[in-house]
């Protein structure tokens, strides 16, 4: 097999070092604002990926079992995107762990319902009042839910 | 290895051209949002890849940030097809991946999809821009072979893979041999490292 290496030009390195330009510092301020500016926007966003999955993947769903597996990891990673905004209730930490789970799921084949309503429940839990809950006790149910998107029964 | 980004260094990101791209609208702001605030001017944005496909065969980017779950196509093939096909200008740009979650079956795949970097979401402007700063100074080399094309994954230096004996001709076997000169006494190492005044 032939490898070849090199060094291609990198444009960028020689950019960033040119006069003028900004304080890291200063860089660091202005997008911290711009992402503020979006935090309404944002979690009104979050708040209807949590209302579709519920729709979709809830205990109320008529036809959640005929739905993909892909469908519940997407909408989970949506709510990772905006998840900046909620770091301090955990939901996006409760995200991740779905993700594992659907993930898991998926290569399985098989829906686990019971892994999936807890992680629901946990969300809307964390959405309402995760910023309130003391952190040992927000811990412990995340802890909680890894265990449960960890878990393979076929390896017990 | 490159400096670390200080809040006192200065950055120049106002020529640069940058892509973002992202399926979720919402994330896909907060993206630019970022971006703009380190003081890119030329920011284009992308919700697909065939979009950012499109955006690639007619312009020149310094940069490229995408995300890895989406839709259709992903961020790994976007990669991998532009590693391969994303003409001259744009091959070899940085980019940087970003993922909420990583799926267990595209652990390796992402390692080999050709970015210079994988950073998590959800996205924080720090890490963003030091990762950025990252790629910036990085003085990596690019490998191209029939099975990878990308900077080279190996760049911590570790030595080739335990057991093994390694593939390329600088590679240095795991095991030290015996020492070849006396040991250095203990004045020897400290003057090795004593402060002088110099003249300049």
């Amino acid at each position: 097999m032939t490898v070849r290496k090199f060094r291609p030009p990198n444009r960028l390195a020689n950019m960033i070092k040119e006069r003028g330009g900004i304080l890291a510092q200063d860089a660091l301020v202005a997008a911290e604002a711009g992402v503020e500016s979006l935090r309404e926007a944002s979690l009104a966003a979050l708040d209807e990926t949590l209302a579709e999955i519920e729709r979709r993947f809830g205990k109320g769903a008529e036809d959640r079992e005929h739905e993909p597996f892909e469908g519940l990891y997407l909408l989970s990673s949506r709510i990772i995107d905006v998840g900046h905004f909620v770091s301090d209730t955990g939901v996006d930490k409760a995200a991740v762990s779905l993700c594992t789970l659907a993930d898991s799921l998926a290569e399985t084949g098989v829906w686990r319902w019971d892994a999936v309503d807890v992680h629901l429940n946990a969300l809307k839990l964390l959405r309402a009042m995760g910023a309130q809950l003391p952190a040992a006790q927000r811990d412990a149910m995340l802890e909680g839910l890894y265990q449960v998107s960890h878990h393979r029964p076929d390896e017990v | 290895m490159a400096d670390p980004l200080l809040p006192s260094t200065r950055i120049n990101l106002e020529k640069a051209t940058v892509l973002v791209l992202d399926d979720n609208g919402a994330s896909l702001d907060i993206l630019s949002q970022v971006v703009s605030g380190f003081g890119v001017k030329q920011l284009f944005r992308a919700e697909s890849v065939a979009d950012a496909q499109a955006l690639i065969r007619t312009k020149t980017f310094d940069l490229i940030i995408s995300d890895v779950q989406m839709p259709v196509t992903d961020g790994i093939e976007f990669i991998e097809w532009l590693r391969k096909e994303g003409g001259e200008n744009n091959r070899y740009v940085p980019v940087i991946l970003v993922t909420g979650h990583t799926r267990t079956s595209q652990i390796f795949k992402l390692r080999d999809a050709g970015s210079n970097y994988v950073v998590a979401k959800p996205i924080t402007p720090k890490v963003l821009l030091e990762r950025i700063f990252w790629v910036a100074r990085e003085e990596r080399a690019f490998i191209e072979c029939d099975s990878y094309i990308g900077p080279d994954r190996r760049f911590k230096h570790e030595g080739p893979p335990p057991g093994t004996d390694g593939r390329r001709k600088d590679d240095l076997p795991a095991e030290v041999g015996d020492a070849q000169t006396p040991n250095m006494s203990d004045d020897e190492i400290a003057n090795l490292m004593r402060p002088a005044k110099v003249q300049i």
